[in-house]
Order: structure tokens, then C-alpha cells, then sequence
């Protein structure tokens, strides 16, 4: 076939090739990779995020000393691979989408790789909490330090809010706090250690982490897991799901003052946990998935998690009825930290956040893994894109993930099947992913004799955060803390 | 609000009665790693840990318990040699009580009398300052669960303050990254006397899987004077009201070897 006639059978392949860009092999559908000179990055960039893509990530892999930047279609993951050939620069990502600020900053922090252009490239990953640059300057205008410790119990992270006083002139995110460079940590481990370590970078979304990197390892080793451990791994995810919503929502009560919502939902969250705990030994889901299947036997059967579900609902939809008909909570939420779909597809942003401004995205349906593709369920949605919008969507989707739950604990039998196919000690790389409660994360790994070289790892906390600046207008100061836990992002994500 | 309370009500008590009943762990749960067959241990035992906890000198294993992220891969891959215990009660006033199998140390390492032998007033109302210095963010969960209706630490006089001018306790989570390090100095320095250091979690016992990357101190101890270790990854919440009791003196009895 030549080339102008695939041209005309794949629009994406023509056009990017108009890019100079080619298609490289890549084991599995649907991820998709290009080779592009560094310097047509952005121009082939620029032409993805035309045809509705979310951009997601860049990093540089040092194994083969290139370039990588991701950006999610419907349907598909197209990576455009650039080698770099020693070469210690490249024209700015940052220029075409402001999604790649931080992703280039922590880029050139780690490689010194330098993305010509960048608007702001000063060193991003060891943040000095002094200092602090005001956004807006005048009379009568002051920065609050918002952070990194901040008031109760919650990780570290700061916000700069340039104020007069009362309202919010510019509310800045700094992340980075408590970055503890784990992705160097992955080389050398062999795939178990690697999904403890997965399960480690966010703690409370540990599952989705483990998940996205076993599937990458999976995808390496060419083996898909029994399908009996695929559900299983569906009721660990969305177990985890459900309890990351709940703790927004037990925030977000604590933020109005709500003290019998913040015991209630307490209370729930704790049921979830202990149902956790109870099914596989550790109240995070920890030490269940790894590369090829799930380790150990589940200590509760199909039936008893089901039974323990069905007790769960029935508390949860008396508590989420009083909680959406108490006026003093639900008048905090309504038009605070109000986001429009328009900046959400400019930020790449994912997750419940991207959901509540009407965008369609979800990893679980869009690029199905493990058990999605054959269990049903609808993407949560709502439009008004505020503070309540995504508290919707959340209570949405603790409903959607029991039935999501319920389903795949039906078509758990009695049966003792295996749990985990065996890998070989296989080399190569391959890319993973699976939906966290905050949005898709993404895993690429090098892996020499099944021992891991390289991983990289696109953070939805990452993607989500600067569209907190976004978020703000005509707030006043005490809606930060309702934005900011509408949000539910785990910093420990973005500060892997 | 009416409603509310009727709903609180109507759901009955479920708040633990720890520590003056004990609380037991669900059947599997995995709270700590106990060493079955120490002796006789090849080499190759310490492999199976990715973060260092298992040592083997002359084919006898020690254990540290503060470096033990509790992965299991000891247990999975030498189920003969280790096993899960479904201990909630793991947290210790020496860094060295962590540490399974190894000869006590010659020089005995300087036990911090508790907050209440330091000042019998500190027994029954004690505010707590979190500070995050590296965490992977499930720590901050289950000492946030400790306020929740199943723990409510408030019923012993246990309560979150956000000034750290108020604080008797610090609990730290996390190994100590170099942008953390001043901002938890600066809150242990305006602690008025006398405090206690709780370190919550593995990481921040010892770094955990971070300890290597040259990104953390390594444990809250490499930065500050710590009173009680937790460990754990992360420890629940009825191991961290252990820690808390420990530290103020409440509850004498320490993580059993």
C-alpha cells in the first residue's frame, strides 16, 4: 500500500504524516505509536488535540534517550515517540496546550532536557514554602501561603491566593512538596515488587496504580489474567472508588460545618474499609493485584461481599437523601469553583471533574481493560461543572460502581479457577492504565528479562491541579477549602 | 437537623470500647509479619523483600518492623519461614523494639518519659498537630478514621488542633522530603513544652520505599526526637490510637516482639 493510500484509509496515520510522523509496531490495541522528529512535536500535537484529544503526559525515557508525549483519542492512546539522538532540546509542548506546564517542568528538572519556549521553566520538584510569588500585584493586595500544612488533616500540598482581602484575585497550585522520586525506584525490581511499589505512589488509589501497571507489564508478557481475577479486580477498584467518593464527601460536610454528615459519612466510609479489609486482609485493597492475575485466595465469598454491599446501600441512600436536603451544605456547593468543559479539554483534565462539565471520559469504557468491556454501566454525568456538579457525579458513580460490583460478583461461582497466569521474564515495553477515582492514570515500563529498566507514570492529580486556578471565579476565601475537596485529588499522585 | 439525629440515633453504637476492651482484627487482616523458622536461612531469604526489612547474618533472619511495608512477599514466596499476625496493637517507644531478632543493643537508647509523666494534666485532654512530610496519602485516611463515630478518639480526651501553638502531640506522616523538612521543624519548634513525636507509618519510621531515592531523610527520627513509632502501610486506626495512648501514658503495654 503506499503511503498516500493509507493516507486515505486512516485520517490520523495521513495527516500525521503530514508531520512526518510514522507508525511504529506496538503490541496492543488500542495504543498507537508515531515516530515524530522533536521538532514536529507540537505541530503533530497541535493536530491530536484538533481531533478532540486530551493531551495527558510527556516524559523523557532514558533507556532509549527520547521523547514521549501521550495524548488520549475516543478509543485510543497515541504516543508520539521522539527520539532525541542527544539532542538536549526541543521546541515547547507548553506553547500549544497549557496541559504540558507541569509535565515539561518536572521534564526538564529530571533530564535537563530544555522545552525551548516554555513560559515559566524555573525549578519545579523541591519547592521552598517561603517562597512565594505573587500572581497579582497593587495596593492593598496580599498572597496567603495556603499550605503546605495546612488546617486539619491532609496532605501536603500549598496554595498561594493572592487576595484583597475577601476574594479570590488568583489562587495558584504548588505541588511537588512531598515528592519522593519513586518512579526511579521501579528499576530493578522484579514485577511483584513493582506492583507493591505501584500500590504505594497514591495510597488512596493504590488499586488503579497497581491495576495500570499490571496491565503494562501484562501488555509486555503478552498474557491477559484469568478472567476470574479480572473480577475480582473489578470489586477491588470499585470498592476503592466508593471510599475515595465518601471521603469527599465527608470533607466537603466537614468544610459546611455538617457534624452529623461528617459522622455519617464517616461511618460509611469506615464500612467500606472494613469490607476491604475483611475481603483481602488490608483496608486499601493492598497486595491483590499483581502482574498476571490477583495473589492470594479472596477470604470472603462471592455471597458475603454481596451481602455486604446490600447492607452498605441501604445506610447509604438514607444518608445521601438528608445530606442533598440540608440547604446549609448544598448552598455551599452550587456555582462554587465553577468550571467549563471548554477549560477542562485546554487542561487534559480527567476524572469526575471532566464528568461534571458534561465531557464523556472514562478509561473503563473508553479503552476497557480487565472485566469493563463485559460488564455494564453508564458514565456519571452532570452539567453546571461546580462544586455540586461533581459531588453529583461522585454519589452517581458510588451507584454505578455497586452495580458494577454487583455484577461481577454474579458471575463469580464457586468454581476454582486459577487466579494468576504465570509470566515469563519478558522484555520490552508496553503501556498500562485504569480509571482511579480521580481520573485515568497511565503507566509506560521498560522491562529487560522481567526485571523493570523504566517507569513512567501520567498522575490524574497531575492533570487535574491547575484547573483549581481556573476554577475561582467570584469566590471568596472560604470557598477554597470546598473547591479544592470537590475536586478530590490525592497529591501523593502528582508528587510520586 | 432533626432528621439528622434521628438518623445518628436510629443507627445505635458502634464506637469501639479500645483500649479499655480490646479490639479484635478481622480474621486475615495483616497487621504485622511474624518469623516462624529464623535459623537456618539461606541468603537469599533477604531478596524477597524490596525494601531491606529481612537481614540474614550466620543464617539467622532479623526482622525490622520499620522498614516492613507489610507487601507479603515474604509470606507468598517463603510461607514456611513468615506469616501474617492480625496484631492491631504494633506501636513501640524504642526504634529498636521494631527490630526482631537481632542482639539489644549495648547502649540503651534513651526512653522519653510519656506526656503524662511529664505533666499529670496531659492525660485526659491532648491536641493533636498532622503534619505531612512525604506520605503516600493513606495515612492521613486512618488518622482522619480516628474522628469517625466506629473510633471517636474525642471520647479520650483526644482532639485535632489546627495551631500547633495549642498541639501536645505531633503526629508526622511520611520520610521526610527535603521541602517538608523546615515547615515540620518550624512546627515541632512552636510546640510548647512539653511534646511528644508520633511517627505514623512506615515511611515514617524509616522512608520505607522511598528511603533510597535520596528524596527523604529517611524517618522522622533522622529529624526530630520521635516518642512512639507506628508502623505500617499504612497502620490502622486502632494502631495509631495505640501510638497516641502510648505517648501520653495512658496505655503502658507496647507492641509485643
Amino acid at each position: 500500500m503506499s503511503a498516500e493510500e493509507m493516507a486515505r484509509e486512516d485520517p490520523l496515520l495521513g495527516a500525521l504524516q503530514g508531520t512526518a510522523a510514522v507508525e511504529e509496531e506496538h503490541g496492543r490495541a488500542p495504543v498507537r505509536q508515531f515516530q515524530v522528529p522533536p521538532d514536529e512535536l507540537a505541530r503533530a500535537t497541535t493536530y491530536l488535540l484538533g481531533k478532540d484529544g486530551h493531551f495527558a503526559g510527556i516524559f523523557r525515557s532514558e533507556c532509549d534517550d527520547s521523547l514521549r508525549a501521550l495524548v488520549a483519542l475516543r478509543g485510543e492512546l497515541v504516543i508520539l515517540h521522539a527520539p532525541l539522538d542527544g539532542a538536549r532540546s526541543y521546541p515547547s509542548l507548553s506553547r500549544v496546550t497549557p496541559a504540558a506546564l507541569f509535565a515539561e517542568r518536572e521534564l526538564h528538572d529530571v533530564s535537563g532536557v530544555v522545552p525551548l519556549d516554555h513560559p515559566q521553566l524555573e525549578p519545579a520538584l523541591r519547592p521552598n514554602a517561603d517562597a512565594l510569588e505573587r500572581v497579582v500585584t497593587g495596593p492593598e493586595t496580599f498572597v496567603i501561603p495556603y499550605g503546605p500544612i495546612r488546617s486539619g488533616v491532609f496532605e501536603a500540598i500549598q496554595f498561594p491566593i493572592d487576595t484583597g482581602g475577601e476574594d479570590i484575585l488568583a489562587l495558584s497550585v504548588r505541588p511537588y512538596f512531598k515528592r519522593r522520586n519513586l518512579e526511579a525506584r521501579f528499576k530493578d525490581l522484579d514485577h511483584e515488587h513493582g506492583a507493591y511499589l505501584a500500590e504505594r505512589i497514591a495510597g488512596t488509589e493504590g488499586v488503579a496504580q497497581a491495576l495500570a501497571f499490571a496491565q503494562a507489564v501484562e501488555s509486555v508478557a503478552g498474557v491477559d489474567p484469568p478472567r476470574l481475577a479480572q473480577r475480582w479486580r473489578a470489586v477491588h477498584a470499585e470498592l476503592e472508588r466508593i471510599a475515595n467518593h465518601l471521603d469527599v464527601g465527608i470533607k466537603l460536610a466537614e468544610d459546611a460545618a455538617l457534624s452529623v454528615g461528617v459522622a455519617r459519612f464517616g461511618a460509611l466510609k469506615e464500612e467500606v474499609m472494613r469490607l476491604r479489609a475483611r475481603l483481602c486482609g488490608n483496608r486499601f485493597g493492598r497486595g491483590v493485584v499483581i502482574p498476571g492475575g490477583i495473589r492470594d485466595e479472596p477470604l470472603l465469598s462471592a455471597a458475603e461481599v454481596r451481602r455486604a454491599v446490600d447492607s452498605f446501600e441501604n445506610d447509604l441512600r438514607r444518608d445521601r437523601s438528608l445530606l442533598l436536603a440540608t440547604a446549609s451544605f448544598t448552598d455551599r456547593l452550587i456555582g462554587s469553583g465553577s468550571l467549563d468543559g471548554e477549560a477542562v479539554t485546554r487542561y487534559g483534565g480527567v476524572g469526575p471533574i471532566a464528568r461534571a462539565c458534561s465531557l464523556g471520559i472514562d478509561a473503563r469504557l473508553e479503552r476497557p481493560y480487565d472485566a469493563y468491556g463485559r460488564l455494564g454501566f453508564r458514565i456519571a454525568r452532570a452539567t453546571s461543572g461546580d462544586a455540586m456538579a461533581r459531588f453529583d457525579v461522585r454519589l452517581e458513580e458510588i451507584d454505578q460502581s455497586l452495580h458494577v460490583v454487583r455484577q461481577a460478583l454474579e458471575r463469580i461461582g464457586g468454581e476454582s479457577a486459577a487466579l494468576r497466569h504465570p509470566l515469563a521474564d519478558s522484555s520490552g515495553e508496553g503501556y498500562g492504565w485504569a480509571e482511579a477515582p480521580s481520573g485515568e492514570v497511565i503507566y509506560w515500563l521498560a522491562l529487560e528479562g522481567g526485571r523493570l529498566q523504566e517507569a513512567h507514570i501520567v498522575s490524574p492529580s497531575l492533570r487535574n491541579w491547575p484547573l483549581l486556578s481556573e476554577s475561582y471565579r467570584g469566590d471568596v476565601l472560604t470557598d477554597v477549602s470546598f473547591i479544592e475537596h470537590s475536586f478530590g485529588l490525592t497529591p501523593a499522585g502528582a508528587d510520586r | 437537623m432533626l432528621k439528622w439525629l434521628f438518623r445518628g440515633l436510629r443507627h445505635g453504637i458502634v464506637t469501639t470500647g479500645y483500649p479499655a476492651r480490646p479490639e479484635r482484627a478481622p480474621t486475615g487482616y495483616r497487621g504485622r509479619i511474624a518469623v516462624l523458622r529464623p535459623d537456618d536461612a539461606p541468603e537469599s531469604v533477604a531478596s524477597l523483600c524490596p525494601t531491606a526489612a529481612i537481614r540474614v547474618e550466620d543464617g539467622r533472619i532479623s526482622l525490622d518492623r520499620g522498614r516492613c511495608i507489610l507487601c507479603g512477599a515474604c509470606v507468598t514466596n517463603a510461607p514456611e519461614r513468615f506469616a501474617f499476625e492480625a496484631d492491631y496493637e504494633t506501636a513501640v517507644r524504642r526504634r529498636s523494639a521494631l527490630v526482631l531478632g537481632e542482639e539489644a543493643p549495648t547502649v540503651l537508647e534513651e526512653l522519653l518519659p510519656t506526656l503524662g509523666d511529664r505533666s499529670w494534666t496531659l492525660r485526659r485532654s491532648i491536641h493533636i498537630r498532622h503534619v505531612d512530610a512525604g506520605s503516600d496519602g493513606a495515612e492521613e485516611w486512618e488518622i482522619q478514621a480516628l474522628t469517625n463515630p466506629y473510633y471517636d478518639m474525642q471520647r479520650l480526651g483526644l482532639y485535632f488542633t489546627l495551631a500547633p501553638r495549642h498541639a501536645d502531640v505531633l503526629l508526622v506522616t511520611g520520610g521526610v522530603t527535603h521541602s517538608m523538612r523546615d515547615p515540620l521543624l518550624r512546627t515541632y519548634e512552636v510546640m510548647p513544652e512539653p511534646k511528644a513525636v508520633i511517627a505514623v507509618g512506615t515511611d515514617a519510621c524509616s522512608g520505607g520505599f522511598s528511603a533510597t531515592t535520596g528524596e527523604v531523610a529517611g524517618g522522622v527520627d533522622q529529624v526530630l526526637p520521635v516518642d512512639v513509632y507506628v508502623p505500617g502501610s499504612p497502620p490502622a486506626p486502632i494502631a495509631i490510637l495505640h501510638g497516641l495512648l502510648l505517648a501520653v501514658g495512658v496505655v503502658a503495654r507496647e507492641a509485643a516482639a
